[in-house]
């Protein structure tokens, strides 16, 4: 008994799409898958520099098999969020600045104020 | 965020996996509190105001302000992700799962009892409400089987919902259930069960530390879904727990009148129906000893939210396959306790704070001076507080 296991969805239903055009939902999934992919590869630097720094060779089953303890996973979780904060600097500047309107007001009214003086 | 204690039935996967696997929990957590965390200020500063000149009135309630929210690019912007990130979740654990199989099924079925038990009864109904949606969009959710004796989605369940997660809940990802087990036994500290059931236990991570914290009572626990159970097990020999898993469905327990001093559950409700919610309810009623206690963790009531908190944490419903989420958030419990036959004055409810996540204070506190947070929108793994409320018998 040595079927293969597919793990398929079952009931997921259709895939919500949030923009006008379903193909704005579909780039911002590649994105993001990208964005894992490239986190994936500097952990697999962060892993070889490791090694080097440890043993000064390499093997790739050395890489394989190193995992990382606690104090290296939180050192990447550091580095994972400055990663992400950098990447979608976007979206939380959108925040900001809606945050920051009221004082936006203030600064207009001073101009206009400055100007007329 | 701690790493997940890896028992001898866990998958995680291969060096690239497992860090795909870390940062996605980042992922999430960003979009969860930084992104998700400006849908407020989106919502107070553009779409009421831009909702507000053009209809000369703020929203009316929490379906206008969803309608509204998701007109804005800002709400598009954070559902997208989120839909996205859920996805990339089980994506990221699927392949490492799906090469440890059939391998993994047959170390499940070998497993050695020495602490506890598993019974599955083969001929059970499943739920229409399970059957109908894949959870959380969790491919094949809590109970699809793939092959005979198959314990996949328990794996899935076990490393998907650490990522998921990001370790909120500990290595053991048990903060809720821990939480709980240590609130009992410090409100109540006469209180000594001598047997314990958990409904709706998945893979028993929520029942292991009511193990821990009563270590002389008999524990068993039930789901409907096979392969959790099975998994579940497994777990629990490797982890030297003693529980007694039980394939049944909630509405309808096979346990004896009055057979168990504490009956309890984690998050199962809202993923039920409402014609289920007061069965198992009146199976908690039937099932429990005289001067036993039930006690539920569940979401927080909309009752007590305004409707912006309401809009907010009902995304789930509309978007994470959660089909009786927004009804059940729109309940009562305290209605519903007592419609199951308990008395208004056993019935209790209590915000507890997260053990790991606040201080020792605010949980004494809670433990003198029980209260419920009011509008603390929050989806299940998002709060540091967890609504509590069952009743003694
Ligand atoms: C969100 S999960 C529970 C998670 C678990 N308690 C924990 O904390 O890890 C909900 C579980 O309830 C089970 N369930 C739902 N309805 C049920 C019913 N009527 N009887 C038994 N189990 C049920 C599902 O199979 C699923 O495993």
């Amino acid at each position: 008994m040595s079927d293969e296991i597919k793990i398929t969805p079952v009931n997921r239903g259709k895939r919500p799409a949030f923009f006008d055009d379903p193909a704005i939902d579909q780039l911002m999934a590649i994105v993001m898958a990208m964005s894992a992919e490239m986190s994936v590869l500097y952990d697999r630097v962060d892993t070889i520099e490791r090694l080097l720094d440890k043993k000064g060779t390499l093997s790739r089953d050395d890489i394989e098999a190193f995992r990382p303890d606690q104090g290296v996973e939180d050192e990447r979780n550091g580095r994972r969020n400055d990663y992400i904060s950098r990447l979608f600097r976007i979206i939380r500047e959108e925040r900001e600045t809606l945050v920051a309107h009221d004082k936006m007001d203030e600064y207009n009214a001073l101009m206009d104020e400055l100007a007329k003086s | 965020m701690p790493l997940q204690h890896e028992h001898d039935f866990l998958v995680t996967g291969s060096h690239d996996e497992m860090n795909r696997q870390h940062y996605v929990s980042r992922l999430r957590m960003h979009i969860l509190n930084q992104i998700g965390g400006g849908v407020r200020d989106v919502y107070e500063n553009r779409v009421k105001p831009a909702f507000e000149k053009d209809k000369g009135r703020i929203p009316k309630n929490e379906t206008e302000i969803h309608k509204a929210m998701m007109a804005d690019h800002y709400g598009r912007t954070w559902s997208t992700m989120m839909v996205n990130c859920q996805d990339m979740v089980w994506d990221s654990v699927r392949p490492a799962i799906e090469r440890a199989q059939p391998d993994l099924n047959d170390r499940v079925r070998g497993v050695n009892a020495r602490y506890g038990s598993v019974t599955l009864n083969p001929d059970i109904a499943m739920p229409r409400y399970l059957e109908a949606a894949d959870i959380h969009r969790m491919p094949g959710n809590y109970h699809t089987e793939r092959a005979v004796d198959d314990a996949t989605q328990g794996a899935l369940y076990d490393r998907g919902r650490f990522v998921y997660n990001g370790g909120a809940a500990g290595p053991f990802a048990d903060g809720i259930p821990r939480t709980m087990a240590a609130y009992i036994k410090a409100r109540w500290p006469e209180f000594k069960p001598k047997r314990i059931l958990e409904l709706g236990c998945t893979i028993g991570t929520s029942t292991v530390p009511f193990v821990d914290a009563f270590p002389d009572a008999e524990v068993h626990a039930i789901d409907v879904s096979a392969p959790s159970l099975r998994y579940g097990h497994a777990r629990a020999e490797a982890l030297a727990k003693p529980i007694h898993f039980h394939q049944m469905n909630a509405e309808d327990l096979d346990f004896e009148d009055g057979s168990f001093d504490l009956i309890y559950s984690c998050i199962i409700f809202h993923e039920t129906s409402r014609k289920a919610y007061p069965k198992i309810l009146e199976e908690c009623q039937r099932v429990l000893t005289s001067g036993g206690m039930m006690a539920h963790t569940e979401l927080t009531p909309v009752a007590n939210m305004s409707d912006f908190d309401a809009f907010y944490i009902d995304w789930d419903a509309y978007y994470n396959n959660e089909p009786f989420y927004k009804t059940y958030t729109s309940l009562d419990p305290q209605e519903w306790v007592t419609g199951a036959g308990f008395e208004q004055d056993k019935f209790f409810q209590v915000s507890i704070p997260d053990l790991d996540r606040s201080s020792s204070d605010a949980f004494a506190d809670s433990v003198s001076n029980p209260t419920v947070a009011d509008s603390k929108a929050a989806r299940v793994g998002e709060s540091a507080r967890w609504y509590t409320y069952g009743a003694w018998k």
